[in-house]
């Protein structure tokens, strides 16, 4: 035996793996793409190794996010509701709204650093990021999409017939393939760039302001025990002290758990972005910033589920003066102008 | 070289005389054929009829004649009443030899729960997996009882929850002798009888509880019941 016979029939092993493998991963020809992250970050809870990152797939995950037929009456698609401009939530609007006029239930998520979160939703119901698309897209007030139906949609159109194939090396369109596509594009919606950013980096000629610093101060001792740094929060479910909404009639958590212990916690929300992205909590209450903070020096609702890290917390007309500007720092104006993540022509 | 060469066609040697065994489910209630439209009673005296019938199967092993238990590598059916070709599961890899028992999972195993998007049988377009607290649903019943107080006197249940307190995968395991030979494939007849989810150690009255489609207690002790629903059929 020698080494050039060993290595012809390691290949023909590795060729046979590939043929066991073929319709599953990437087609042939597709460009990898790395994302660029700071180095200071852990390691996403995403695994790539499942869903290499390419162009075609993310081009595809892109019109797949801006298409209305994904919905189906065709009126709406992901992008609907997760507007750029908004940080992907959803401008102005309370409560998500879907086909035919139907209300949501809940407030729009802002949708950016996704691939270090565990779970999902305001509740964390959902468990993957390859899965999260189904719940707005199948919902009934929502996208209100069948995914056999959308999946025979989809099969038909040409368009995306030649976006399969370049990201697969297949026409065959499945849902798994579709989910994928999606999250890829998700997958690159990453904001790290703030004026935040720069200060904590150290770059040149950039310092927060008297004020900024005041309210950094501020946010480090009564905010970022939830609104946790670098993601500005710790992606838990905890109950704020918001007061319970009787026409809303919704418990958060306590709904996926059945655990009283869990009644109105709400997953803890990203800070980045924050003063783009208004209205805020789960039920888009509160249309200003201002409102939030009164909300936790006065507007708390007591009960034994409520955080005791917020319990009580007061915040004085000053604290919020200045945590209103630190929270600006955190405005990441290239990702929200980023013209990778914006809207594609539908053509058909 | 040769010595390679010698261990590749015993491996592919192997592989050629490893055999399959078949599987081939039927399904009744109260032992009688399931038909649509068929009216079927519960042990409790409520009638009902059953429209949709459908669950995972997963997780298969065997007991050979000295107790050693061979696991295959994992395998996820989706058996429906309204497909015949679901009804048929040929199962490879198994050695030559003789066997005493079979075991598997009704239902999807908590990894498989929390792995992202699936394809083949796990496929959400099947209509088995909850969208707004992830996770498959294990095995679907769907019908009609006058007793029940939903719209169109609607039974549906939906058995599903895969982590904490409320975990609904149920294991079967089943005495049955076969032999695994070269010369012919080992057949397995399982009947499946659905008069079991209402009856056994937990009774369900369809005036109380019509339909169940989140994880929870409900869902637990309908699991509890059709954990007994498969036996063997011998020719």
């Amino acid at each position: 035996m020698n080494l050039k016979t060993t290595f012809v029939i390691m290949a023909f092993c590795l060729f046979l793996l590939g043929i066991s493998f073929r319709g599953r991963g990437p087609g042939p020809g597709v460009t990898y793409v790395t994302l660029s992250l700071p180095d200071s970050l852990p390691k996403p809870a995403y695994d790539f190794s499942k869903n290499p990152l390419t162009k075609e797939g993310i081009a595809l995950g892109r019109y797949l996010f801006y298409d209305p037929k994904l919905s189906r009456d065709s009126s709406v698609s992901c992008g609907f509701c997760h507007q750029q401009v908004a940080a992907f939530g959803h401008f102005d609007h309370a409560l998500a709204h879907g086909v035919y006029g139907r209300l949501g239930k809940r407030s729009v998520p802002t949708l950016f650093n996704l691939i270090w979160q565990k779970d999902f939703m305001w509740d964390g119901g959902v468990n993957h990021l390859d899965v999260q698309p189904m719940s707005p897209i199948i919902a009934e007030n929502e996208m209100d999409m069948p995914l056999n139906e959308l999946v025979e949609r989809l099969k038909c159109n040409e368009k995306y017939q030649q976006l399969f194939k370049a990201a697969y090396g297949t026409e065959e369109v499945t849902s798994q393939r579709m989910f994928k596509a999606l999250v890829q594009f998700m997958a690159t919606m990453i904001s790290f760039d703030s004026r935040y950013d720069s200060v904590k980096r150290g770059a040149p000629g950039v310092a927060f302001t008297a004020e900024e610093a005041g309210g950094y101060t501020t946010f480090r001792q009564k905010c970022a025990g939830c609104h946790k740094e670098p993601f500005f929060t710790d992606f838990s479910a905890r109950n704020n002290g918001l007061p319970y909404s009787p026409n809303m009639n919704d418990m958060g958590r306590m709904r996926i758990t059945n655990n009283t212990g869990d009644y109105m916690k709400f997953k803890v929300p990203s800070l980045r972005n924050v003063l783009v992205s208004a209205p805020y909590m789960h039920d888009g209450r509160f249309f200003d910033i201002f409102q939030v903070f009164a909300m936790y020096d006065h507007g708390q609702e007591k009960g034994n589920t409520v955080d005791p890290l917020v319990r009580d917390m007061k915040l004085s007309p000053k604290e919020q003066r200045q945590l209103y500007m630190f929270l600006n720092t955190l405005t990441d104006k290239h990702f929200l102008k980023n013209e990778a993540y914006s809207e594609v022509m539908i053509e058909d | 070289m040769n010595r390679l060469l010698l261990f590749f066609s015993l491996l592919i040697g192997k592989a050629a005389l490893s055999q399959s065994v078949t599987l081939t489910l039927t399904h009744e209630v109260n032992h009688q054929a399931m038909r649509a439209n068929k009216t079927y009673y519960t042990a409790q005296g409520d009638t009902f009829t059953i429209t949709k019938f459908k669950y995972y199967l997963s997780n298969f092993s065997f007991t050979d004649e000295l107790g050693q238990v061979l696991t295959l590598s994992p395998e996820y059916f989706l058996v429906s009443e309204d497909s015949i070709a679901s009804k048929k599961i040929v199962l490879t890899g198994l050695p030559l030899g003789r066997f005493k028992a079979i075991s598997f999972m009704i239902g999807v195993d908590s990894i498989m729960n929390c792995t992202g998007a699936q394809s083949g049988a796990l496929d959400p377009v099947y209509g088995m997996f909850w969208t707004w607290n992830s996770g498959y649903i294990m095995a679907k019943l769907e019908g009609t009882s006058p007793a029940s107080r939903l719209p169109g006197h609607a039974l549906q249940f939906h058995i599903g929850g895969y982590r904490g307190a409320h975990q609904s995968q149920r294991i079967v395991q089943l005495p049955v002798p076969f032999e695994v030979s070269a010369e012919k494939t080992a057949a397995i007849n399982l009947v499946a009888d659905a008069g079991t989810w209402f009856n056994g150690p937990n009774p369900i009255r369809f005036s109380e509880t019509a339909g169940f489609m989140t994880p929870g207690m409900i869902g637990d002790r309908i699991a509890d019941n059709y954990s007994h629903m498969f036996s063997i059929k011998m020719k």
